[in-house]
Formats: C-alpha cells, structure tokens, sequence
C-alpha cells in the first residue's frame, strides 16, 4: 500500500474548510470532475481544472509534502502506459531512433493529454480521500443509495482494515525477529513463496475467526440480519452549496470557453 | 492491473459498469438466498483480509515484485464465485475512492477484470479439474490462469479503448503477469488452500474440499 493508513486517517481527521464540508458534497464534487477531466480532451482545460484543485488544495491545510507524495506515488501506474505513447501512435515524425522506432509529435500530444488527465483525477481523489475520514465515505455512499447489503459489507470492511494491517504488521515483526527477510535472495526462493503463503493463510485464518467472532457479538446485541444506522446527519451549511455550484460554475465556463481555448 | 482513470472513454465504461451491475445484481441475490446472516461479517472481514493481502509485496524473479489478488481464492474457499465478486468489488471501491489506486470511472472494468473474470474463471477451472486431476493442482491452474486471463481481458480493453495497440499489450500484459499469476496466484494460492485444508478443513465450503485427505 502506498501510504500508511494511520497517516491518512490523521489527515483526515484535521479541520479545515475543506475537511468540514460534507461528505456528500465531497464525493459528488470529486465525481462531477473527475468525469469531466475523463471527457474532455483540451490539455489547457485540464491544466486549469488542476489548478483549481491545486488552490482547494491549499484551503485544506494538509500536509502539502504529504500530498505530493501521494500523488507521485499513484502516477507511475498509468504513467508507464503514457510514456510509451510517442512510440506507439502513428502520425508526423520527429524523430527517429535505432531500430525503427519512431517519435510522433501525435503521441507525444497524446501522452501529455493522458498524463494530465490522469493527473487531475488523482489530485482529485488524494484531496478527497485525505480530506474525508474513510468511514464517511462510506456511508456518504449509502446515502446515495448505494446498494443497502454493499454498503454494509463496505462499512464494516473499512472498520476492520485497520485491524488488518496491524496484524499483518505483527507478523511481519514476528518473522522479522527471527530473521526473516522477504527479499533475502541468498533464501531458496520457493521456500519464501512458501512462508508468504502461511502469512497470507493466517490472515485468512484470521478473517475467518474474526468474522465468526464478531457474528456473535452482533448477535448478543439483537442482530436479526439487517442493521439499521441511526447517524445524526450534521446540518447542511450553507457553504457546502457554495463550493458545488462554485465547482459547477466553473465546469459550464470552461465548457462555455472551450472554442477559445486551442491547445 | 488496476486501470487508472482517463485511459477508457466514458462511454466504454458504462458499459462495463452496465455489466457489473448486472452480475453484482446476481450476486448480491446469491447472498441473500445462499448466505447465512452469519456470512455478512465473514464477506466484510475477508474484503479487509483481501485488502491486506494485497498490500503484501512478493518479490518476483527478475527484480520486480507483484502482489496477489485473492478472488481466485475466496471463490473456493468459499465455495461460490459470486463470493469473490462481491469481496473484490469492496475492496476495489475502498481502493479507488480512499487510495486512488484504479479510477473511478474505470472502476466497472476493474471490477470486471478482477472480480468477476478473476473469480469466474479461478472458480469453475477448479470444479473442472478436481474431478480428473488432484485438488491441490486444480487450485494452481484455476488461480494462475484466472489471473492470466484477467490480464489479457485487461490488455483488449485497453486495446478498444485505443491507448495500447492489441498484440505489443498482449505480449507485455500477458508476460508479465503470466509470471506473477504463476508465482504470486498460483504457487500461493495452494500453499494457503493446502494449509486451511490441514488446520481448518471446516473453513472450506463441502464442495471445494480435498476429497482424497478426507
């Protein structure tokens, strides 16, 4: 996993203007753009749809170095695939290298307009998910009518993934102070895939008696099979609306200025 | 093999999610009729399992690492693939929505490729084998290949999407992952069924058990 989950917890849990707007809000916001960066193909657009992103950014007080380092963490995943773009599309040649292979100025335009995008989106969603404790995600989910037997396997998934990693820290620790070292290559390699694979079978095993465990209490408590949750829903303020139809507003200019801005 | 967001237009993503709507419909009628209410936590502490597992890096020969996908597995020990379609598709919105790994509009073909191929096909290649074959071989094969071919679904429709011509994404995607499939699926996916079979032969559903140890 790319960041630790108790760092994200902790910075979604700060407050800000932008960590106290409501999850709902949020989701719909961080939805309306990341569609629109999907189906839009003007680089200029996106650069200014991340700006506008980048200035939210800086209204949530979050740790900027924290946040850039999300970002780049997650970029590399679709990035490889932009990278070789220039190579692969057919168009104008710029350049030609050894072997045949050609540089387009198509591709290149092409791998820039992917990488934006992609940039936008993942701005989007590292700003969304670090602003957002993960348990109002979730039922920000089900009060947009998410499936009902979904939303609480969702909600009770997210409680226990941080019981997960601590376990899988422990027996990670476990192995490590009996000098297990997961990439030691000196260590026949099949009996390493065979340790990992008890690592991962007590995980399962844990998931097993954990599940079984928790049934129970769920019984003792009155559990019939469906779970109703009484939340007190915190009262829309005002400013909520704003930053919507501030994002809305934003998303018609830009497609309202569209002809005039050539890239 | 989690495709970001960007790389498939938005109206090829509808319809995957038409799909795995449909099939989450399936799915989610499968658990009300076939689950127990004792299965509900057990689905959501395997999503957060699942969600660990993944986090858990194998090295890889050549110097890389990969890590597992799991609905091969959950499918048998669970005996259903609709099991493992329901538990991937929680652990991939948790991974779209909070971590930003795969998209949010490409999160139907995600589901798609991991959930439903990975599970589909891990699932009945195991029923189809274990008759002929020992079950211990048929968890190997199921699970390799269900990766295996996940990967190459994911490389046409990135195809059909336009970003990576079919045959260079083929040869990378199925390369590639035919070799974490084979290493990081496969060879631990048995370890850990021939371990539960061992220690908690309960755990695993009647019809995916190893009938020649019991």
């Amino acid at each position: 996993m790319n960041v630790s989950l108790n760092k994200l917890e902790m910075e979604a849990r700060k407050s800000s203007v932008i960590h106290n707007l409501d999850a709902r809000i949020k989701l719909i916001m961080t939805l309306i753009i990341i569609v629109y960066s999907v189906l839009t193909s003007n680089i200029l657009i996106l650069i200014l749809l991340e700006s506008y992103i980048i200035i939210l950014t800086f209204f949530s007080k979050l740790s900027l170095s924290y946040y850039f380092k999300r970002v780049l963490y997650i970029l590399p995943f679709g990035g490889f695939i932009a990278i070789f773009q220039p190579f692969i599309l057919s168009g104008t040649i710029l350049y030609t290298l050894p072997f045949g292979i050609n540089i387009n100025y198509e591709g290149i335009i092409f791998a820039v307009l992917l990488l934006t995008r992609l940039l936008v989106c993942i701005s989007m969603i590292v700003l969304f998910s670090s602003s957002t404790p993960m348990n109002n995600i979730i039922s920000s989910l089900r009060s947009l009518g998410f499936p009902k037997i979904l939303a609480m396997i969702l909600s009770m998934t997210v409680r226990y993934l941080f019981v997960f990693f601590d376990e899988l820290e422990n027996i990670r620790n476990a192995q490590k102070s009996r000098c297990f070292n997961i990439w030691n290559r000196k260590a026949k390699y099949l009996w390493t895939l065979k340790q990992i694979g008890y690592t991962i079978m007590m995980i399962f095993l844990n998931s097993f008696e954990k599940g079984e465990k928790i049934y129970f209490s769920m019984i003792s408590r009155g559990y019939v099979g469906e779970t109703v949750s009484y939340i007190k829903e915190p009262p829309m303020m005002r400013i909520n609306y704003c930053i919507l139809i501030l994002t809305l507003l934003l998303i018609v200019l830009l497609e309202i200025a569209k002809p005039f801005i050539i890239l | 093999m989690h495709i970001p967001d960007g790389f498939i237009p938005l109206e090829q993503c509808v319809i995957y999610y038409i799909i795995v709507i449909i099939i989450g419909y399936f799915a989610v009628r499968w658990a009300k009729n076939n689950l127990d209410e004792r299965q509900i936590p057990l689905l959501s502490v395997l999503g957060a399992g699942v969600f660990a597992i993944m986090a858990l890096n194998i090295p890889i020969p050549w110097g890389t690492s990969g890590h597992m996908i799991g609905s091969p597995i959950v499918s048998i020990l669970l005996g259903s693939p609709y099991a493992g379609v329901l538990v991937m598709t929680v652990v991939l919105i948790i991974q779209s929505l909070a971590f930003g790994d795969g998209g949010v509009t490409v999160l139907g073909a995600n589901i798609f490729n991991m959930g439903i191929i990975g599970s589909f096909v891990g699932f009945y290649l195991f029923k189809g084998l274990k008759p002929f074959i020992h079950a211990t071989p048929a968890v190997f094969i199921g699970s390799f290949l269900a990766i295996f071919i996940a990967a190459i679904a994911c490389a046409v429709e990135l195809a059909i999407a336009g970003i990576f011509p079919l045959e260079d994404g083929l040869i990378f995607m199925g390369i590639y992952h035919a070799v974490i499939g084979l290493v990081g699926e496969g060879v631990i996916s048995t370890v850990v069924y021939i371990a539960i079979n061992n220690v908690r032969p309960d755990l695993i559903s009647k019809g995916c058990l190893d009938s020649n140890e019991n």
